[in-house]
């Protein structure tokens, strides 16, 4: 590890994660908030399977059901996801395409030592974006009147932890292969949203139900945390995903001339 | 025995297609040199600077830095080089204290004294973020980061762009006692009168191709003589471009101007046809010299 490296991505990156931690509490506590009143007003959605899949499974009159749609399902991920992957984006290939690693990268550090610093920075931000959700999980919980346990919360920020962190780590292996920042957000995001439609759909279609298995969304709540807890095979993929990444990236950097 | 050189590029070469990049470089640049490093833009320098620190990988042909080989011992390499990248570029958001801080840590070995000395030399702001700053002011603590470390080999391009002149006299100052200190410094730019007052050689680049290495002075030795000749009554030009040594011949009303190469007799007895009311002697600036290698290129 490259402690400096690391300091000063969690310095330029920790601030606005910060703020979007205390933001993502107020949300989630709001969205606790508003079951009571509209909950079971809307009650379980008769709407197509393959909608429903999409909706995590589309049932607002439960509160498990209600926090599993609003915030497991789509929510939780896009946002820890869309932080992983822009703040992976930015800290490789983004300071690569400034020109600020032409200075960096003539002191005495090894290209796969500075992107695995940066990545260690932006572990930390997603777990503070993780923790941020188990926090504003815990409130929003409470004030929708209680009903998922502890643990199955903090198996949903364990497991969005790891998603985040697999994201993040696909788009730091782009950056750091091709010192593209637009690449490897676009490509990383791309995956990531592909996943969630193939989750969705593709247990609808027996043939091609093998194909969830491709998507880090079954690893993250194929399993459902918010009942079944933590999915340790899931996240042992989601880990072994994340490692593989970034021997892709160490090895990407070192092999190709730096831009810019 | 002499000493190995500090710099030793082998055909180093980098072809980005089109003609664009570095072709077969042989290059030596010795301990305790200033050594000027010269080209339009375009030329090939950066890439040739950026080769040396294992920035970018060669097509073909080796370079060894500091007796070391740059793809091999890059790291060790990059300990004991100080850098400065054309077109310097910083962490926007960071004051110049906190880059400063973090180049530091991560070199390790920093003398603080050396670096504050350094801000004090070229009066650099530390307290302003880096998005804040002029092109100058942000070169000024570019060059406290190369130097800092007092290194072996400085390796700078386009140093003094945007510095302001008494800047750039600090800067002189301090190339002079890096070169009496027995370091080495290899300096890029694209303008010959930012290097000629502190190097000891030069190298001339044009279209990625090594044109001429050689002294200052030895530059100015081979460099096309002029004359400017005034007479009693108006003299044609042609007179002199048939004389074989004279490259071009320009009338004035009385006086002749005539460039020339070798010895000035023909010329002087060409000239003593007429009544001659005065000679003087002009001496080709190198910028012109500098100019005529480039000949060809936008310079």
């Amino acid at each position: 590890m490259n402690w400096p490296t690391a300091k000063l991505a969690l310095r330029l990156r920790l601030p606005a994660a910060l703020s979007a931690a205390v933001g993502l509490i107020a949300v989630m506590a709001a969205v606790g908030a508003l079951f009571p009143a509209v909950g079971h007003t809307i009650g379980k959605l008769h709407v197509p399977a393959s909608v429903s899949n999409l909706l995590g499974g589309g049932d607002y009159g439960t509160i498990t059901g209600w926090f599993r749609s609003e915030i497991a399902a789509i929510y939780g991920p896009l946002v820890i996801g869309a932080i992983a992957i822009t703040g992976a984006s930015a800290a490789t290939a983004g300071e690569e395409e400034d020109r600020i690693l032409a200075l960096v990268l003539a002191y005495p550090i090894r290209r796969s030592r500075l992107v695995i610093a940066k990545a260690e920075a932006i572990a930390v931000v997603v777990l503070t974006i993780a923790a941020a959700m188990w926090v504003g999980l815990i409130i929003g919980v409470a004030l929708a009147g209680g009903g998922i346990t502890l643990a199955h919360m903090t198996a949903l920020a364990v497991q969005l932890a790891f998603f985040g962190c697999a994201t993040g780590a696909l788009a730091i292996a782009l950056a750091a292969g091709t010192g593209r920042r637009s690449l490897a957000t676009g490509v990383a995001a791309g995956v990531a949203i592909a996943g969630w439609l193939i989750n969705s759909f593709a247990p609808l279609v027996s043939p091609l139900t093998w194909l969830k298995y491709l998507s880090p969304f079954y690893y993250y709540a194929g399993h459902d945390p918010l009942t079944q807890g933590v999915d340790i095979a899931g996240l042992i993929v989601l880990g072994a995903v994340t490692l593989v990444l970034m021997i892709v990236a160490a090895a990407g950097i070192e092999r190709r001339d730096l831009r810019g | 025995m002499s000493a190995p050189p500090v710099i030793e590029a082998s055909g180093l070469s980098k072809d980005y297609g089109s003609g664009r990049g570095l072709f077969g470089l042989d290059l030596e640049v010795r301990a305790g040199e200033v050594f000027g490093f010269l080209g339009p833009n375009g030329a090939g320098k950066s890439t040739t600077l950026r080769l040396l620190l294992d920035l970018i990988k060669p097509t073909a042909g080796a370079a060894r830095v500091l007796g070391l080989d740059t793809a091999r011992d890059s790291l060790e390499i990059r300990r004991r080089v100080g850098f400065l990248p054309g077109d310097l570029a910083l962490y926007p958001k960071l004051t110049g204290r906190v880059v400063l801080d973090y180049l530091a840590e991560l070199r390790g070995g920093v003398d603080r004294r050396v670096r504050d000395s350094l801000v004090e030399r070229f009066d650099a702001e530390l307290d302003r973020p880096v998005r804040e700053l002029s092109t100058g002011n942000r070169q000024k603590l570019g060059l406290v980061q190369a130097f800092m470390h007092e290194p072996e080999l400085l390796i700078l391009d386009e140093p003094i762009a945007g510095l302001d002149p008494l800047v750039q006299r600090s800067f002189h100052t301090l190339l002079g006692e890096v070169s009496v200190e027995g370091r080495t410094v290899l300096l890029s730019s694209h303008t010959l009168s930012e290097v000629e007052r502190v190097t000891n050689r030069l190298a001339i680049l044009r279209r990625g191709r090594l044109v001429v290495v050689d002294s200052v002075e030895n530059l100015r030795r081979v460099a096309v003589k002029r004359l400017e000749i005034e007479f009693a009554a108006p003299v044609a030009a042609d007179e002199f471009r048939a004389i074989t040594e004279v490259t071009e011949a320009r009338a004035d009303d009385r006086t002749v101007t005539v460039s020339f190469q070798g010895s000035a007799d023909k010329v002087v007895k060409a000239a003593a046809k007429h009544e001659v009311v005065a000679i003087r002697p002009r001496e080709d600036e190198l910028e012109d010299i500098f100019l005529r290698y480039y000949q060809g290129d936008a310079a």
